[in-house]
């Protein structure tokens, strides 16, 4: 009985103080404008892992779509100077925890039969769209976990479906998304807070709008995991981070 | 207590931890294993049937989940269940017939106290039972006594659900009769307590074996129920013959069991049922004879005999009550010892262990004392079930003869008390075995039952064994 | 020497007890403290988790396991898989996909049984019973204490069956493409059918309308309507709700009456398909 009592006390705590501490960091409003900014590039060394080609036979309506331009698994993208593809980098410390959503509604489109893009990186709360603009069903199945307090569901979209638009509530590096009707569709959306930035073809990217102070940054990439780095940004001015993932 | 005592109650302690801390068995009871639920899913306490439980049999030995069909399971899926009980046990009666001068076979019959005790073992029971298809169940159980002679205790097939209908089942062959509380899923098994006394009870003088509804049976049964087996009704056209096989006792005679029953509702506390039963049935008293030893299949002169009750389970928390009643009555020639001459089991036609005399024409007559006897059982057995792993059990019977078959007889002549204390803890509680330890005491009463001096004979039983199933 | 056993039989059954409730105790060793008071509300019955939990001892804890996490000891040997209640995820719902149940459909679930799984029909249980137990399968879930139920979809009442409704429904199949999984003549055998997993990357069939099966969740017209406009979470089967109007979705009820065997609740539909010599839609038309 007693104990429980003081149990329930050590968890009330941490969260009074929580409390006070926000109201104290919301009274600042955070102005990123004006802000600095991370860059750098990230590399694979050794060699790049085969990407498989898909058998979309079972669906004419997407083989069809991959007639000229064959269909590959997106799992590990190796552009020009090894630069990797669709990695994802955002802040995973020195936040102040109360960065607004950013206001950019991305899509998350159904080409092909593949997901476009194969990597979607999202703020807690930010609305994004799902399309599709392929003549065939899908069923778009993102499978976040249960325990991390986003919801997954599973609703279809055939030809000409409107756009399902929605937002995730948690941070969750990453949710997996897929397609039941087309088993090989497999994405990503990377829910995280704060400012991030996700890779192009050549392997670069560039975080905006981050206020100045030191902070650790973390890239993910589906396959090969997370590297961590730390960055010190000065107002106005771009700090530089770079990450090479081993091949496997 | 003494030192080596106290080192005993330390092991044994110790090694019941340790036989509570063991995995859990991979052997497999075949219906357990078969949908992957706990016996206590559906035994009250294995063997006996819960409400899911009588609904599974019910349905056929059928989930209903569409995957009850033999197609659906493994290839490596064995139906059977093997169940054997070694124990150790002490019986005692207070009044045996002896000689009065040991030896001398001349000499006066008394009577002595006899109690013997030992290890033992029960008989072997090979339970095999499931689906032949989607609706077309069977069940199969040799059984053997504990010399190893066996027989067959169950065989029969069931058309389960004709039409789509839960009203329409009907199954062929030998059964338990459709009772709520059935004698073969009985949860006391000393030699008193291992049949109801209920179910078999006759008064004195009266040699008809036909009425025992404890019995499997050969027939033929009609059962229908509500899909939530709220609703029960069962009835059953069964050869004369108590289970016996080729045609060999009762001969060419029908009698009939009808048993009906519904439960109901009570929130909480789960639901309680109720019904009542009637066993109709004749047999032949008279037998043509050949070298003097009456022919199979000659039967005449059919005499009537019924039996007929109130079942109740009731269920209070971890408190259950079986309740079931029971008025017999036999036509006054069974009474007076006719009826099953034939009966291949008792060797000598009108000698020993409920044989029956065989009435020759112009011989035979009733004593002008002679009445028909009729009867009245009541029967309770209460449960504590601590959990599914532990019961407690208690049960009392009480017979009492209401018309005797002589009006010579004391009216309270063969009325009997039965009464039984048990605990049954089963240390392991997996949908792939069973296994109890299994103690238990009764005693039972005879109102002027002792061989000489017709005093009341008393009768105890102590048991402690281990119960399994796999 | 008989005495003497006596005696110990008696230290034995004893000693038999504690075990046993030690056993009891170690249930409630998890931190499930604050979640013990759960309760449900269905019509007039309240259930109370605590209530029903020697019922789940008894009859349930076998596959869904005594943490309620689907790993009873016969979980393995099972497919489908018994349901995880600590992820509070359901395919039974009257609510929209990624929401939780009502406590009327976990009810509703229980009696109904789900078809074709190992989970039985448990219909002998009274309602009360039964509502104690949702408050039990619920208090294993995190999201039962943190989130409200969805809100039901709305069913309107049910329309008369017309031929042009069920002609419409057999649209709305070849629109929405149904057949992708489950074939066009509704027997589980469309192109996609094979390579079916659910959540947990465990292989899954579609539901074979031909075989005379019960869907899952329930054979009823409201039923039917439900299963494809919630979608069955956990599983492949979508949410349609954005994509079929209500109007349109009986239609396809009606439709799907059509493909299932010869039963006496969708008399009317086959006799329909069989005037209008309905076929089953072609899967290489060009979607609308």
């Amino acid at each position: 009985m007693k104990s429980h009592y003081v149990r329930k006390l050590a968890a009330v705590l941490p969260a009074l103080v929580l409390v006070c501490a926000g109201a104290v960091l919301l009274s600042q409003k955070v102005n990123a404008a004006g802000g600095g900014s991370i860059t750098g590039t990230v590399k694979l060394s050794g060699t790049a892992p085969h990407m498989k080609g898909i058998d979309m036979s079972k669906d004419p309506v997407c083989s069809k779509a991959h007639d000229t331009n064959p269909a590959k698994m997106e799992n590990v993208l190796v552009g020009s100077g090894d630069g990797l593809e669709n990695v994802v980098l955002y802040i995973s410390q020195g936040l102040t925890g109360n960065e607004a959503p950013s206001s950019q509604e991305p899509t998350f489109a159904q080409k092909g039969c593949m997901y476009t893009p194969h990597v979607l990186a999202l703020n807690v709360d930010q609305k994004f769209k799902v399309t599709t603009e392929d003549q065939t069903t899908h069923n778009i199945h993102p499978l976040p976990d249960p325990t991390a307090g986003n919801i997954g569901w599973n609703k279809s979209q055939p030809p000409a479906a409107p756009p399902i638009e929605t937002s995730w509530k948690n941070q969750e590096v990453a949710i997996p998304v897929k397609c039941n009707i087309h088993p090989w569709m497999h994405g990503w959306f990377v829910v995280v807070k704060g400012p991030y930035a996700t890779t192009d073809d050549k392997g670069s990217y560039t975080i905006q709008n981050v206020p100045a102070g030191s902070y650790t940054v973390t890239a993910w990439q589906e396959d090969l995991g997370t590297q961590t780095a730390k960055v010190t940004v000065a107002a106005g001015s771009a700090a530089k981070a770079d990450f090479t993932f081993k091949g496997k | 207590m003494t030192s080596p005592r106290r080192h005993f109650a330390g092991w044994l302690l110790c090694a019941l931890f340790i036989a509570g801390a063991l995995p859990q068995a991979n052997a497999l009871p075949a219906f357990a294993r078969k949908y992957g639920l706990r016996c206590s899913a559906c035994h009250e306490a294995w063997p006996m049937l819960n409400y899911f439980g009588q609904k599974f049999k019910d349905n056929g030995y059928q989930l209903m989940n569409d995957h009850d069909a033999p197609i659906w399971q493994n290839p490596a899926y064995w139906p059977v269940t093997f169940r054997m009980t070694p124990y150790w046990h002490r019986e005692s009666t207070d009044k045996v017939a002896v000689d009065s001068v040991t030896g001398d076979a001349t000499s006066a019959a008394r009577e002595a106290q006899v109690t013997s005790h030992g290890f033992d073992l029960s008989g072997l029971d090979f339970h095999t039972g499931g689906t032949l298809d989607k609706n077309i169940s069977f069940y199969l159980l040799p059984s053997s006594d504990p010399t190893g002679t066996f027989h067959f205790e169950t065989v029969m097939a069931r058309l389960d659900n004709l039409f789509g209908s839960s009203w329409l089942n009907v199954k062929l062959g030998k059964f338990e009769l459709d009772n709520l509380v059935s004698e073969k899923r009985i949860l006391t098994l000393t030699p008193i307590s291992g049949v109801y006394q209920t179910y078999h009870f006759l008064p004195p003088g009266d040699a008809n074996i036909y009425g025992q509804i404890g019995d499997n049976q050969l027939g033929i049964e009609y059962m229908g129920h509500s899909a939530n087996d709220r609703t029960r009704v069962s009835a059953a056209l069964l050869s004369t013959s108590d289970g016996n096989v080729n045609l060999a006792s009762g001969t060419n005679t029908y009698t009939g069991f009808f048993a009906a029953s519904q439960a109901f509702d009570t929130g909480k506390l789960g639901v309680q049922r109720l019904g009542f039963y009637a066993m109709v049935g004749e047999a032949p008293i008279t037998f043509l004879t050949s070298g003097g030893v009456p022919v199979n299949g000659t039967g005449t002169g059919n005499k009537g005999f019924s039996r007929e009750g109130f079942v109740g389970l009731f269920y209070l928390k971890k408190l259950d009550f079986l309740v079931v009643t029971q008025h017999g009555s036999d036509s006054a020639w069974f009474g007076q010892g006719f009826g099953n001459a034939t009966n291949p089991f008792n060797g000598t036609p009108g000698g020993g262990n409920g044989g029956g005399l065989n009435c020759i024409p112009g011989t035979c007559v009733l004593p002008a004392a002679a009445r028909a006897p009729s009867w009245n059982g009541f029967l309770l057995e209460t449960h504590y079930v601590y959990s599914p792993q532990i019961v407690f059990i208690q049960r009392s019977e009480w017979q009492r003869v209401s018309q005797q078959a002589m009006t010579t007889n004391a009216s309270s002549l063969g009325n009997t008390d039965m009464y039984t204390f048990g605990m049954r803890w089963y240390p392991i509680m997996t949908s792939r075995a069973g296994f109890a330890w299994h103690n238990e005491y009764s005693w039972l009463r005879t109102v002027g039952g002792s061989p000489v001096t017709g005093t009341d004979l008393t009768s105890s039983s102590l048991m402690s064994g281990f119960d399994f199933d796999f | 020497m008989p005495t003497k056993l006596l005696k110990w039989s008696w230290l034995a059954a004893s000693a038999a007890l504690l075990l046993a409730a030690t056993a009891q105790a170690q249930i409630t060793s998890y931190d499930e403290r604050d979640r013990l008071n759960t309760d449900s509300h269905i019509g007039k019955y309240t259930g109370h988790a605590t209530n029903a939990k020697e019922d789940y001892r008894r009859y349930c804890v076998g596959c869904h396991g005594e943490l309620g996490d689907g790993n009873g000891e016969v979980a393995q040997w099972l497919d489908p898989k018994p349901r995880d209640f600590t992820l509070g995820i359901f395919k039974c719902r009257s609510t929209p996909t990624g929401t939780l149940p009502t406590d009327e459909d976990l009810f509703n679930t229980i009696a109904r049984g789900l078809d074709r799984s190992n989970m039985p029909v448990w219909n002998t249980f009274t309602k009360q019973q039964r509502a104690d137990l949702v408050a039990w399968v619920k208090h294993f879930s995190p999201r039962f204490q943190k989130e409200k139920p969805g809100t039901p979809i709305e069913i309107p009442a049910e329309p008369e069956v017309t031929p042009e409704r069920v002609k419409a429904g057999q649209d709305v199949f070849a629109r929405v493409q149904c057949w992708k999984c489950h074939g066009v003549e509704g027997m589980a055998n469309g192109p996609s059918a094979s390579t079916l997993t659910d959540d947990l990357s465990r292989p899954i069939l579609p539901y074979n309308f031909t075989d005379g099966s019960r869907p899952k969740c329930g054979s009823t017209d409201q039923d039917i309507y439900r299963i494809f406009m919630t979608g069955l979470d956990g599983t492949p089967m979508p949410s349609f709700s954005d994509n079929i109007k209500p109007e349109e979705a009986w239609d396809l009820v009606f439709y799907l009456r059509t493909l299932q065997p010869h039963n006496t609740f969708n008399l009317k539909e086959r006799q329909i398909a069989k005037q209008l010599g309905l076929k089953p839609v072609n899967p290489n038309a060009p979607a609308q």
